[in-house]
């Protein structure tokens, strides 16, 4: 099996990208490009500009980037520690941590308005203690509370795999240079787990950021994000055309952010599995 | 005779239940190659684990200079450590490499630059500094390792099976390599490894260790020609190891054949271990030997043949001899009384490991 | 000592912290699965009923059974289709390997709504009649890219030689990959295999855009349930497929663990630091593979069986809509084979009919929607000659109706209704307002952060129009934008904009006043009763009038069984059928002999049957032509936005 003979198992999979990747895109592409009665027009990409799709974005861009943010805070800890006890039953402790996606995602974050709502879970038991309600449902923090709960394990899983690869020798070999924890963790643990991390920040960014359910059950439908904006003109504005270019809209600015990440996971390494 | 460097005092360490050190007593002077040689699993890792201050011993303590180190932190220690897969950080370049222990100690840059550019210049790697440790051979990596842990000029460095994974040749260079470096630094080094020959090279202290005990210490020399137990003798070189019994002072029986040995105060008739080293058997006509014995193996060597004797007890006898003898050929053995070893017989396992002759 | 003893503490306490945030709503949701009442928030005595009602949900079993066919295939599928993939990118130049990753790489950047969207588009483009296979297609794309992902590192690990050294022992090319290579990346096989599955079992919105006729998943069958209030019979699905999940993994984690652990110390923890949970997850996989086999195999035979039928109907109703058994009825009947499928909107039905992509028989879509309908030639003209049980429909009802079908050509009323205002009478006493009585209430201050509205864009304008003064069908831009400007000074004072979820907002006390159909009325005064509420709940259709409503079955213009579809709507016209759909829908039926045959303060109720010619100031919704659509929908996404 020499590796010309080889490069063909790719072959399938090079069809099927272009059925069902290559071609799909086109049509976004070309509805995005094109008004209602299918003549060539630019607006739906320049609709952005229109004050409620602008303000939409920046609040989508600012709440998924706080949500990237405590994903990280959140999740970097965790695998450290994961990381530290991996001996004997490590796999295990990373699965418990991944076991809530198996829960319908609906279903969890149904389950969050249950817990946050003002007769809520969490303000019965804070009642109990005689402590004061909270009153963050239907607010920008129940949105980010959700994005932060339903893809801090996709921030988990890369940032544990990449800290699990690091040997113990290289740890030991920075404390023998003289290196202190918090040495180790800045010099050693932090940039050489950056490839983890960089996925990690992919896979919590980009789907926080077109989120639409997250919106909708825990904002309370009064914060628009670009997520619903498009869903909306899809279902239930049934422009396809503005939808379309404001997806693409979109996607260029992930590819963007995509970019100015990649440059840090030169290696590209940054396998989240 | 000047204080230890450093110490180590009934150390005593198990995982899981599984004692790994019993009560162990080490101690290296200053400016010497100590190797601890022994089979894997024999404790010697975790013995220099304990002193870089990777594991804590669970009773007993280290001493450094005479002040007690036990409990102190790895990062804090005046020593250095080369580790067996070399552990280079792959984020950072060869100079950061180096660079590193100094960086950590804020020495200001241009000392830092120095001392890259002479830690290089030591192992053979002038202008490496902007390489990836990727881009290095095996051997290199190795020896950017020694470079990143000397530049900060411990007092002592530990070396853990450095040379394990290098091939043959790139080993015996690097031994050469590691002696001078020795010399030139004067640094104290203690070296672990399970390859006997490496450590009969390399050393001035020979330090045997077998399940969790150090069997024998000495130069290579004396471990070499003087083992004091079956273990010791069986591990470092080839060699003979037959049941004999000790008739009296400088008299001992080997297969009903009395031969005269020079070791004494083993009292009477006492079953003894007897060791003979393979190039100490001089093979001589059937008459002329002490025992006698028929050729039943022959291999060319280059320096030597060797060849397999057995004796009609079945024992089968390796001999090193630059006298070629044909397989079929009836010969006699003959042993010079100095080059015949006589050890106790240990009574029980526990013993053996623990070496009933120290 | 004692500083690492603190630190393994507060690393404890961490674990169990996060463990905490991210298993709170799992046991929030189980222990709801034991609730006697449907509400979220009120615990109602422990029972088992939800989960005996799974069981005999045929809808939820397979939704169940689709859900875990789907997954398991799409993750079969995608790992050979990956892996094999992985090996030859592996040996590809620099150029085209980039490419490949590149492209490989989009649906991961994606988002789902993107990646859904466009998969649609293109079935729909290509004529793909939307069905289970185009979400196994759908779910096999955006699955390949996770099993590369985990792939294409260990192969990186794997040398060469070993691969080269069973050629050299005399091994086929073939036989030297199973026997070398393939042992040796099989835990990212495995590893991308079980990523594949999980990311189908959760996924939601590409299913949503690509399903078609008579297929749910249980995320689509939850959202669609997401409209009137989630049944407590999908928590109980939950709990049995998390606790089976965890009780699997604890099985292969523990059961084997015995033996070994004891006998080696420290090189054996060096070995199984090696393979972090390998085993476990192969055994795991292995387990729930063998039971998905044999669960796929027999299902797929049991529906080439059953599916032989020749007579069938395709039903596109609202989720929720009919009462289940009614549908097992009809088949029983007529030996017709139903497919059923429900949409959300009348937006989202619209597009799936225009385009074909799945010929539909009969469908139900509400007044305005089926103008534009018929105004498109979407519709086809009824033979009322086959529905003679229309009789039984309300005169008044068919009058009503040709504000969107002037000739009573295309439709015939399924149910209908009002809009109006909920209040929670405890509530408002405590903030001291007096009851409401029109829309011009929901502008009071004193209501701050107690309003819920509509979260749609014509319901929500008709509440500022209707208050003005204006017909709610008006494209006047001016009055328009007007009526933006008033809900945008509203806002501040609502607490949430939603649809389906006034019902059990306003059960749990969250709000004092909602918007809400006048349909959901009964099933909330018998829920209330039922939880023994301190407060009652009352219904006001707002002084300026409002919105009447009706939702009828038409049959589109390329139906295939339009005459099993006329006995279909004749069916639901019987007064029985009708009487049984009302009993489990609440919303009123314009069926009179099934109102004659109601309970007497059932039929009476004037909140759920008003007097029709009383209410001259409340219209039905027109279609105003995209024009008209697109200005509501900016003005909405302006407030929205706020």
């Amino acid at each position: 099996m020499n590796s010309k003979k080889v490069r063909w198992l790719a072959a399938p999979y090079g069809l099927w990208m272009a059925g069902f990747i290559v071609i799909p895109l086109l049509m976004i592409f070309f509805y995005g490009l094109t008004d209602r009665n299918g003549a060539f027009t630019l607006s739906n990409l320049f609709s952005i500009a229109a004050p409620e799709h602008m303000k939409a974005l920046i609040l989508s861009l600012l709440l998924s980037a706080v949500s990237t943010v405590i994903c990280l805070i959140v999740a970097y800890p965790l695998a450290l520690i994961l990381r530290s006890r991996n001996i004997g039953k490590g796999g295990l402790m990373v699965f418990i941590f991944i076991l809530p996606m198996w829960m319908n995602f609906l279903l969890r974050t149904m389950a969050w308005q249950t817990l946050l709502e003002r007769n809520g879970v969490i303000n019965a038991l804070l009642a109990a203690l005689r402590l004061p309600p909270i009153a963050i449902i239907n607010t920008p923090a129940a949105i980010v509370l959700g994005m932060v709960y339903n893809f801090l394990p996709f921030m988990i899983l890369p940032v544990y795999n990449a800290l699990a690869k690091i040997g113990d020798d290289v740890i030991n070999a920075a404390k023998d240079l003289g290196a202190d924890e918090r040495q180790v963790l800045i010099r050693i643990l932090m940039p050489l787990s950056v490839p983890g991390i960089v996925s990690g920040i992919t896979m919590v960014f980009v789907p926080a950021l077109t989120t639409f359910v997250i919106s909708n059950l825990l904002g309370g439908s009064k914060i628009l994000l670009i997520g619903n904006v498009i869903e909306q003109e899809f279902t239930r504005g049934s422009n396809w055309n503005l939808g379309a270019g404001l997806s693409m809209v979109l996607m260029v600015f992930i590819l963007l952010s995509m970019a100015l990440l990649g440059r840090y996971d030169k290696s590209g390494e940054g396998g989240a599995f | 005779m000047s204080l230890p460097l450093i110490e180590l005092k009934n150390i005593e360490k198990s995982y899981d239940g599984n004692l790994i050190l019993d009560d162990l007593n080490l101690s290296v002077k200053e400016n010497s190659f100590v190797t601890l040689l022994g089979p894997s699993g024999c404790g010697k890792t975790t013995t220099l684990r304990i002193i870089g201050g990777f594991e804590t011993p669970d009773k007993g303590s280290v001493l450094f200079n005479g002040q007690d180190i036990t409990s102190m932190p790895a990062n804090r220690r005046p020593l250095n450590t080369v580790f067996q897969k070399y552990a280079l950080f792959t984020h950072m370049s060869i100079a950061e490499n180096i660079a590193f222990g100094l960086r950590i100690r804020k020495k200001p840059q241009s000392y830092i630059d120095d001392k890259i550019r002479y830690a290089l210049k030591l192992v053979n790697l002038e202008g490496f500094e902007n390489r990836s440790v990727d881009s290095l051979s095996g051997g290199q990596q190795q020896r950017i390792a020694i470079a990143r842990a000397i530049v900060n000029e411990p007092k002592l460095l530990l070396l853990d099976e450095p040379l394990g994974a290098l091939d043959l040749k790139l080993r015996q260079d690097m031994q050469y390599e590691l002696i001078r470096l020795k010399n030139e630094l004067g640094i104290t080094f203690i070296y672990v490894t399970h390859d006997q020959e490496e450590a009969l090279t390399m050393s001035d202290t020979i330090v045997v260790m077998n399940k969790g005990y150090i069997q024998q210490m000495g130069t290579p020399e004396q471990i070499y020609n003087e083992p004091e137990n079956a273990f010791v003798a069986d591990f470092i070189g080839e060699s003979n190891i037959v049941d004999g019994i000790m008739l009296r002072d400088e008299l001992v029986e080997i297969f009903g054949a009395k031969f005269v040995c020079v070791d004494k105060g083993f009292g009477v008739n006492k079953p003894v271990d007897v060791v003979i080293r393979p190039e100490d058997i001089d093979l001589v006509k059937p008459e002329d030997g002490t025992l006698c014995g028929v050729v039943t193996h022959l291999i060319f060597k280059g320096v030597h043949y060797e060849m397999e004797v057995t004796t009609p007890d079945g024992f089968e006898w390796l001999v090193h001899s630059t006298d070629m003898f044909p397989v079929g050929q009836k010969v006699g053995i003959h042993v010079d009384p100095f080059d015949i070893q006589i050890m106790n017989k240990p009574e029980s396992e526990d013993e053996e490991a623990a070496g009933v002759n120290e | 000592m004692k500083k690492t003893r603190f630190r393994k503490f507060l690393e404890d306490f961490y674990l169990v912290l996060t463990l905490l945030f991210l298993y709170a709503p799992i046991v929030v949701m189980m222990v709801l699965s034991f609730n006697g009442s449907k509400s979220r928030s009120q615990w109602g005595g422990f029972t088992f009923e939800w989960y005996r009602h799974m069981f005999e949900s045929a809808s939820i079993v397979e939704a169940l059974y689709n859900t875990l066919l789907i997954a398991f295939l799409s993750a079969l599928i995608a790992t050979v289709l990956g892996t094999a993939a992985a090996l030859g990118i592996g040996s590809m130049k620099k150029v085209t390997k980039s490419v490949y990753m590149g492209v490989n790489n989009i649906p991961m950047l994606n988002s789902d709504i993107v990646t859904g969207i466009s998969l649609m588009l293109m079935f729909i483009a290509f004529g793909v009649s939307l069905g289970f296979k185009t979400i196994l297609l759908a779910h096999i794309s955006f699955n390949v890219p996770y099993v590369l992902l985990s792939v294409m590192p260990k192969l990186k690990q794997t040398s060469r030689s070993t691969y080269e050294a069973a050629l050299d022992l005399g091994a086929e090319p073939v036989t030297a990959f199973f026997k070398v290579v393939f042992p040796d990346i099989m835990p990212g096989v495995l590893s991308g295999f079980l990523m594949a599955f999980t990311m189908s079992l959760d996924d939601f919105i590409i299913t949503h855009f690509t399903r078609g006729a008579g297929i749910n998943t249980l995320s689509t069958l939850i959202y669609s349930e997401v409209r009137r209030g989630i049944r407590p019979t999908m928590y109980a699905l939950s709990t049995v497929i998390f606790v089976t999940v965890l009780t699997l993994l604890l099985i292969a984690n523990f059961s084997p663990a015995k033996h070994p652990s004891r006998s080696d110390g420290g090189a054996g923890a060096a070995l199984t630091r090696k393979a972090p949970g390998g085993n476990s997850f192969q055994r795991f996989v292995l387990i729930a593979a063998a039971f998905l086999v044999v669960a796929g195999v027999s299902g797929v035979t049991w529906q080439h069986l059953t599916a032989s039928a020749s007579d069938e109907l395709y039903v596109y109703n609202w989720g929720e809509y009919i009462d289940e058994s009614v549908i097992d009825r009809f088949t029983e009947e007529t030996g017709i084979q139903v497919t059923y499928d429900l949409f959300e909107t009348n937006e989202e039905m619209y597009p799936v009919i225009e385009a074909g992509a799945v010929r539909y028989d009969v469908v139900c879509p509400s007044d305005y929607m089926i103008q534009r309908m018929a105004e498109n030639e979407l519709l086809a003209e009824i033979n009322f000659d086959n529905v003679p049980n229309i009789a039984n429909i309300g005169p008044e009802y068919m009058e009503w109706s040709r504000a969107f079908d002037p000739d009573n050509l295309y439709s015939v009323p399924y149910t209908w209704g009002t809009v109006g205002i909920i209040y929670n009478t405890k509530r408002i006493e405590e903030l001291g307002v007096p009851a409401p009585t029109k829309w011009a209430d929901l502008w009071d201050e004193r209501y701050a952060g107690e309003i819920l509205m509509q979260d749609s864009v014509r319901d929500a304008f008709t509440v500022a129009l209707k208050r003005l003064g204006y017909s709610l069908n008006s494209t006047d831009p001016a009055e328009l934008r007007e009526a933006a400007d008033l809900l945008l000074a509203q806002k501040p004072l609502v607490q949430a904009y939603v649809v389906d979820q006034v019902r059990d907002k306003m059960l749990n006390g969250e709000a004092a006043v909602g918007v809400i159909y006048s349909g959901e009325l009964l099933y909330l005064r018998e829920e209330a009763e039922a939880l023994g509420l301190d407060y009652e709940l009352e219904y006001v259709v707002p002084e300026e009038g409002t919105n009447i409503w009706i939702d009828s079955w038409v049959i589109p213009y390329n139906a295939r069984n339009k005459e099993n579809a006329e006995k279909w709507i004749n069916f639901l016209c019987r007064p029985d059928i009708a009487k049984k759909n009302f009993e489990y829908i609440t919303y009123a039926t314009p069926n009179f002999a099934a109102r004659w045959i109601l309970d007497e303060d059932q039929r009476r109720d004037p909140d759920v049957f008003p007097d029709l010619t009383q209410m001259t100031n409340s219209e039905v919704y027109r279609y105003l032509g995209t024009e008209a659509e697109d200005r509501y929908n900016e003005l909405w996404k302006e407030i929205k936005a706020q």
